[in-house]
């Protein structure tokens, strides 16, 4: 199946094709933005409702390390403890505080060297911790250039110090520091020291690795400096910050985050995640500490799904795109298809070929319909040149006939060469629309014989002016040889007989005129008889006894027959093409119409003498056609020539 | 033109209604020709017969020569139109005329 880049097919598909893309993109991304909505919307609420209580625990959980610390501080601060009695106070302490809140696993103070209460002036520092199931007090040092030490001491306010594994107890710790102040001799705050309230966040740990996050989220904890404390992938704790492993995301990026989180507190980030893939990241700020709570769904994952979900909707759009191009493709070659086929069948038959394969078109549209007309087309043409083939050979059959009958028969004596001045003759033939038998002849047998013969071959068409030719021959042959019309007419029959298997009879008279006397000798064969006029125009019919017309039987014997001829005398041949024409009313010419035509004839001439006759039917006739061949022959004996 | 025909053992009998001249005769040529085996007599009726012209006296003239070999042509119901013309043709002398 050829493609027709310019046919009706291929167009309407491709304008349809067109209409259909733009409507499925459009479609399709239109959906695919109310997925990503959809999808952004249910991160969001996914990520709050998982972050929410945990969050909330941490934040009570630091709550109380800080108030717990200050609360101690304070304590401690304004009780001048000895060294023994602050032991026991912190022993005690920390028990009672691991009841409720069993983070906690150490305490420690470390005083300024000034302020120690062994009065010593070197370092103080008691670290109180619980490890195993009891508490234990032991003696720590070199902590006056620690950071958690300097930065208390500096900024004289409480602090969350970063979170770092502990030496004595081997976990995640993290330090809430606040500095220790005593009144002096004035009353005046002096700083002390520092306390630390140490909190095991080992119980992170566990936290992030049990919260199932649907999506394939995961929790992680970032800590004020975006450092990592907790991961579902254990190997990255307090090994790796935020931006330094997501090489793909920039410093911008970081900072952006860093914005979003410091400015909306919680929310949705689109970003890298850790893992050094995109993410989507939601994010909440810790009010109790500086920490960052983060659920992250590594895009591959949830994106995944967004994909697949996308993925599905562009398959099924090229699924339906397919069968509609198809469908397209299908109605317009059914309807192009047929078209092509009667556009050839057209061109063929315009070139006279009717053999072109018509298509055969099912249904009731507008294509059947025009197959339809034009098969009914194909039909009525054909038929019609047919019938013009018949007319058209039928009027070549006609003009031959009439050809033949007009031409070759003489139409004067000069043609003849037969004038002479003891007669003149005129003949007159005016054949019918598909007749063709009638003729008449005249010739000189000697010099002062004529014969004058009128016939009527049964039949029309070429078969009828064909005998008609024979039969003109044979006679003027046998003439050449034979004196009597009768003996003529018994050989003409013979012959004519022979051969004529279809019986095209004839009916003929002819006569032998004696130019010396006007003496005629006649044979008829089934022909009716001659009118005389004469020279005072009185008119007859010659009495004529005629015998059967040629060929009906083949061995006729025909007889003489014999007339005189006055001098002034016109002898009227005629076939019954004259005496049988009908009017319209279906009435005939008839043999007295005929003499009275001869009769009105003024002149005589033979010339006038046919002319009256034909007016005279022409007039009876009127409007009704021409039945039957005319043939007239007028001869008027005009007497023996003049002795000189 | 109308044809009849009438079969009644080896006679079929033809009638013809109307004129019977070039135009009509090929039909009377149809029903007759080829179609007379077994008919010892035909006869023509020609009582209704309002014209012939010399194509039908052909076809009668056919028919007769026919029927001279297997049995007998009979015309019955001349009108006198007619009449005139098979006696002037000679046709009355050759044909069985009732």
């Amino acid at each position: 199946m050829k493609i027709n880049v310019h046919g009706l097919a291929f167009k309407q598909s491709m304008a349809v094709l067109v209409g259909i893309s733009v409507v499925f993109a459009a479609l399709f991304f239109f959906s695919n933005s109310q997925i990503q909505g959809k999808f952004s919307q249910m991160l969001l609420q996914k990520g709050e409702e998982v972050s929410r209580a945990n969050v909330a625990l941490i934040n009570n959980l630091f709550s109380s390390g800080r108030s717990i610390g200050e609360e101690i501080a304070v304590k401690v601060g304004d009780q001048g403890l000895s060294g023994q009695e602050l032991d026991a106070y912190l022993l005690r302490t920390l028990n009672g505080v691991r009841a409720t809140v069993p983070q906690v696993v150490a305490m420690v103070v470390a005083f300024e060297p000034d302020m120690a209460p062994d009065g010593s002036n070197a370092e103080y520092m008691r670290l109180a911790y619980f490890s195993g199931d009891s508490s234990t007090v032991i003696n720590g040092g070199n902590y006056q250039e620690k950071p958690w030490y300097t930065s208390t001491r500096d900024s004289l306010r409480g602090l969350w110090q970063e979170p770092f594994i502990g030496d004595f107890i081997k976990e995640p710790i993290v330090i809430f520091t606040t500095p220790i102040f005593r009144k002096d001799s004035a009353g005046e705050k002096k700083f002390a020291g520092v306390l630390c309230v140490d909190i095991s966040i080992a119980f992170l740990k566990e936290m992030i690795a049990s919260m199932p996050v649907s999506n394939s989220g995961y929790a992680v904890v970032l800590s004020a400096s975006n450092m990592i404390i907790a991961h579902p992938k254990n190997e990255l704790t307090f090994k790796a910050n935020f931006a330094s492993l997501s090489r793909n995301s920039s410093h911008k990026r970081l900072v952006e985050f860093e914005n979003a989180v410091h400015s909306m507190k919680s929310g949705l980030f689109l970003g890298s995640s850790i893992d050094d893939e995109d993410a989507a990241i939601y994010f909440t700020a810790m009010e109790s500490i500086d920490w960052t709570f983060l659920i992250v769904w590594p895009a591959s994952k949830f994106m995944e799904e967004q994909r697949s979900v996308g993925h599905m909707f562009a398959w099924i759009n090229f699924g339906g795109y397919v069968v509609i191009f198809v469908l397209i493709l299908v109605i317009t070659f059914r309807a192009s298809r047929p078209l092509k086929a009667l556009a050839v069948a057209a061109d063929k038959l315009g070139q006279g070929d009717f053999s072109a394969k018509l298509p055969v078109v099912e249904g009731k549209d507008e294509v059947s319909q025009l197959a339809g007309a034009f098969k009914d087309m194909r039909t009525s043409l054909q038929t019609y040149i047919e019938k013009q083939k018949d007319i058209d050979r039928a009027k070549r059959d006609l003009d031959f006939s009439r050809g033949i009958q007009l031409g070759i028969l003489p139409k004067n004596e000069s043609e003849e060469g037969c004038g002479d001045s003891r007669h003149s003759l005129s003949p007159l033939l005016l054949p019918a629309e598909d007749a063709g038998g009638d003729y008449y002849d005249f010739f000189k047998l000697d010099n002062d014989h004529l014969a004058v013969l009128v016939a009527d071959v049964a039949g029309k068409g070429v078969p009828a002016t064909l005998v008609m030719m024979v039969s003109r021959i044979v006679i003027r042959t046998l003439a050449i040889h034979l004196s009597s019309v009768a003996a003529i007419f018994d050989e003409t029959n013979r012959g004519l007989s022979d051969h004529n298997r279809d019986q095209l009879f004839v009916t003929a008279w002819m006569g032998i005129l004696d130019l010396r006397n006007g003496h005629m000798e006649f044979a008829s064969a089934g022909h009716m008889a001659p009118a005389i006029r004469h020279k005072d125009g009185s008119v007859a019919f010659v009495k004529n006894d005629p015998d059967i017309a040629m060929v009906v039987e083949d061995n006729t014997c025909y007889s003489t027959q014999s007339l005189d001829l006055a001098p002034g005398d016109t002898l009227f041949l005629y076939t019954d093409g004259v005496t049988r024409a009908e009017n319209e009313s279906g009435k005939t010419f008839g043999s007295d119409r005929l003499l009275r035509a001869l009769a009105e004839s003024n002149d005589g001439t033979p010339e006038a003498v046919n002319r009256s006759v034909k007016d005279r039917v022409d007039k009876f006739v009127g409007g009704a056609p021409q039945q039957d061949d005319i043939a007239m022959l007028s001869v008027r004996y005009e007497g023996p020539a003049e002795t000189v | 033109m109308q044809i009849v025909k009438n079969h009644k053992d080896v006679t079929l009998t033809v009638a013809i209604e109307g004129r019977l001249d070039s135009q009509t005769s090929p039909q009377l040529e149809a029903e007759i020709f080829g179609k007379l085996s077994g008919v010892a007599h035909l006869v023509f009726d020609l009582a209704k017969l309002e014209y012939i012209s010399s194509s039908g006296l052909r076809i009668l003239l056919l028919t007769k020569k026919t029927m001279d070999k297997q049995g007998d042509m009979t015309i019955k119901n001349m009108p006198p139109e007619v009449r005139e013309i098979f006696d002037i043709t000679g046709f009355s002398r050759v044909m069985r005329i009732i």
